[in-house]
């Protein structure tokens, strides 16, 4: 069932592309393809974390990765009804409702025999202890092992090494599953591919200053989701570097609509349909960054790939202490003239949002306007449009009077 | 001389509690006190663990004054966020994150003892000490004195008719987690003898069997349901019990290391173990206790336990061991539903 979603999604993006070339549309479309790619017979299908696990390494070994989380969850953006059903195959099953619905939503696409083979299940211990139970619960079911790379809080010697030696067990086990070395030629090189990309990316980030951006809300917060699948690989590099054209041109086309509020959206969009775009389309508001769109790494070094690659993860904005987090915010205020933030918070999504007060209280200081927006990301039934339209309407308000 | 009056708080049973002893300092675990815990809300927010929850407002309203320090580990992401909070809204001379390994693999072995030697630096750093290697060979040969004591009346509770009420030997195990280790050895030393004694006399009628199996407890409601319910609990595997007193560390050697090995080995709670893990440690404690029936429990919101409850139930029930699952907000404020469902589940046992 879900291939068919991904090839219809997939065939749609193209038709759209050929009419109109969008950089936006590709990266959609490489996601789509990456879908598909996980029910072929010929490749080895590695199950992981698309936006926190170093994907230069899946890249230098030609595996097909998949993520759970986000391919089950592109379903309530076509099929919210059916996603909620789906849910519900997993709470018959005894998952708690209590439980994130991204997590119901992929065992019950399991228990219902929608998802593709697993060869290898590996995710991280960031951002979430959701997400890693998910992956052992799949790979009970799969019977296979379950691999997590433990990312720590600390950013010293001891954790470089510790999550360095864990990548390394890791191409071990990439070694097994595929018959063949690691070619460190090959790992070198997609980490150079994944540095030109991440200037490309440095460039589009400096364009997000101008005022008013083209490139905004929902597509903003996908790139920094769904741009790290493609890390490792020649297409991200062009991808972003067709962003910056794209940007440019409309920039410099003067014809775009005037930004009356500049936000930054924290945590998580949701997938399934909402009223949050139209709200913001009516009010003149952007959401201009995502806090992981942020370009938060340095250039990666080659010569020392695991280490390089380990301080990647531990230098993400949601490993450590609430400081790493916040800093990171902080600079996003700093650099993109914003008139608000909003942090949208998914009832399950514990980490993110038991860090609400904390961040909030950080804001009221700096005197930026927040907000806490609940909802959740993809079960339709915990999500209300009405409270949404008047939390927001609410809010617009505030940064109004800031103005 | 060390200091013995200072008290240091924690509030995983994944924190070897041997390196503050080896301090000379007095390790507390740390227990919601309050009934009411609507004040977390603004400041960790709702669906956020109630034993979090409770913790922070106790703290919050001075529960926690007299601790000198309190040691956080990163056992999971509402542990996580309360450290952050704690530090920015809670006055305590020293808080410590220990980086506890998700995983228990001989890397995350070799890591953990790295980041206990580094806690053992810190807390030695903030209070004018050095942890010596004696003291904390001393230490752990105490821990496992105190252990080895509670094993031996575990084992007695492997027989039938139970020697000791569940409900007591848990009570008896929580003071040696959260008060003095001299008082704690003379409860559960007390409990010993007197199950010994009760072994030797035997008589009692046999009752059905219940274990116990769920995260953080820190009031024996849900036992004292079962057994006015008629039933028995011989097991609990929780981290206020079993979890605790089962942990088995090696002496000789470096013991950095032998705690790290010790803590992250068996027995696991589910933020350590996968669920098939969880399942065949759920299946020892079975098959060693003869147990009827099993009443997994848990925190409310608890992503790891939440997250196995499908599979083990599943399992279990599969084999032939029934099975209840009970949610609980840790102060058992729905007692009376528990004890509807608790009932309910013992009389169908009980046929």
């Amino acid at each position: 069932m879900l291939k068919k979603y991904y090839k219809d999604m997939k065939s749609g993006l193209e038709a759209s592309y050929k009419q109109k070339p969008r950089a936006g549309t590709r990266i959609t479309m490489e996601l789509a393809s990456s879908f598909i790619d996980a029910f072929r017979e010929d490749v080895k299908v590695v199950w992981t974390s698309y936006y926190s696990f170093p994907m230069e390494l899946l890249a230098a070994f030609g595996v097909a990765p998949f993520d759970f989380e986000i391919a089950t969850n592109i379903l309530p953006t076509f099929d919210p009804g059916r996603s909620v059903n789906i849910m519900n195959r997993a709470e018959e099953e005894g998952y708690s409702t209590d439980l994130c619905s991204f997590h119901r939503l992929a065992v019950g696409c399991y228990l219902l025999g929608y998802l593709p083979r697993a060869d290898l299940l590996l995710t991280t211990s960031y951002y979430c202890d959701g997400k890693s139970k998910t992956n052992q619960a799949l790979a009970q079911y799969y019977g296979k092992e379950s691999i997590n790379l433990d990312v720590p809080n600390k950013k010293n010697r001891e954790s470089i090494d510790y999550v360095s030696s864990q990548l390394k067990s890791i191409v071990h086990k990439l070694e097994e599953l595929t018959g063949q070395k690691l070619d460190e030629d090959r790992l070198r090189e997609c980490i150079k591919i994944s540095n030109r990309a991440r200037r490309a990316y440095s460039q589009l980030a400096e364009l997000q200053k101008v005022k008013p951006f083209p490139y905004i809300n929902i597509n903003i917060i996908n790139l920094c989701i769904f741009g790290n699948l493609l890390a490792g690989k020649e297409v991200q590099e062009q991808i972003y570097l067709d962003m910056v054209k794209e940007s440019r041109e409309k920039i410099e086309s003067g014809k775009l609509t005037p930004e009356q509020y500049r936000v930054l959206w924290l945590a998580w969009y949701p997938t399934q349909p909402t009223n949050i775009n139209e709200i913001f389309r009516k009010n003149s508001v952007s959401i201009v960054m995502g806090e992981l769109a942020r370009n938060f790494w340095g250039e990666l070094d080659e010569q020392h790939s695991f280490e390089s690659l380990a301080l990647w993860c531990l230098k993400n904005p949601f490993v450590g202490p609430i400081g790493q987090r916040l800093s990171g915010i902080m600079q996003i205020v700093d650099e993109y003239n914003l008139d608000g933030i909003i942090h949208f918070s998914t009832d399950a999504c514990r980490h993110s949002c038991a860090a609400q007060r904390l961040i909030g209280d950080a804001m009221g200081k700096r005197g930026v306007p927040f907000m806490v927006l609940e909802g959740d990301m993809s079960d339709k039934r915990k999500y209300s449009a009405e409270r949404t339209q008047f939390l927001l309407e609410n809010f617009i308000e505030v940064m109004a009077a800031r103005k | 001389m060390r200091d013995t009056s200072k008290k240091i708080g924690y509030f995983c049973s994944l924190v070897p509690e041997e390196i503050i002893v080896a301090a000379g300092m007095q390790p507390v675990r740390v227990a919601g006190k309050t009934d009411a815990v609507s004040t977390a809300d603004a400041y960790l927010y709702p669906n956020l663990c109630p034993y979090i929850k409770n913790v922070f407002v106790t703290a919050l309203d001075g529960g926690t004054k007299d601790l000198d320090g309190v040691v956080f580990a990163r056992s999971c992401d509402g542990m996580r966020r309360m450290y952050d909070t704690w530090k920015a809204y809670v006055n305590t001379e020293f808080i410590y994150m220990l980086e506890v390994p998700k995983n228990k693999d001989e890397q995350a072995i070799q890591y953990y003892a790295s980041q206990l030697r580094d806690f053992a630096g810190s807390l030695g750093q903030a209070f004018g000490m050095k942890i010596k290697t004696e003291a904390l060979n001393k230490a752990i040969k105490s821990t496992i004195g105190l252990r080895r004591l509670m094993q031996s009346v575990y084992d007695l509770q492997k027989k039938s008719p139970l020697p000791v009420k569940g409900s007591e030997l848990f009570e008896a195990g929580l003071s040696a987690i959260g008060e003095d280790r001299k008082i704690a050895l003379e409860k559960i030393n007390n409990v010993y003898k007197r199950a010994k004694a009760i072994e030797s006399t035997k008589g009692k009628a046999k009752k059905v069997r219940i274990l116990i199996s769920g995260n953080v407890m820190d009031r024996p409601d849900l036992f004292n349901i079962v057994e006015e319910a008629g039933a028995d609990v011989p097991a609990a595997d929780l981290c206020t019990a079993s979890r605790y007193f089962d942990r088995r560390v090696e002496e000789g050697g470096d013991p950095y290391l032998a705690l790290a090995r010790a803590y992250l080995g068996a027995p696991h709670c589910s933020r350590t173990a996968t669920p098939g893990e969880r399942l065949a440690e759920t299946r020892e404690i079975v098959k060693a206790y003869s147990i009827d029936g099993v009443i997994l429990t848990s925190l409310k919101f608890c992503d790891c336990h939440l997250h196995d409850i499908p599979y083990i139930s599943k399992n279990l029930t599969a084999e032939g061991t029934p099975v209840l699952f009970l949610e609980n907000d840790y102060t058992f404020s729905n007692r009376s539903q528990l004890k509807t469902r608790v009932e309910a589940f013992i009389e169908i046992l009980n046929q």
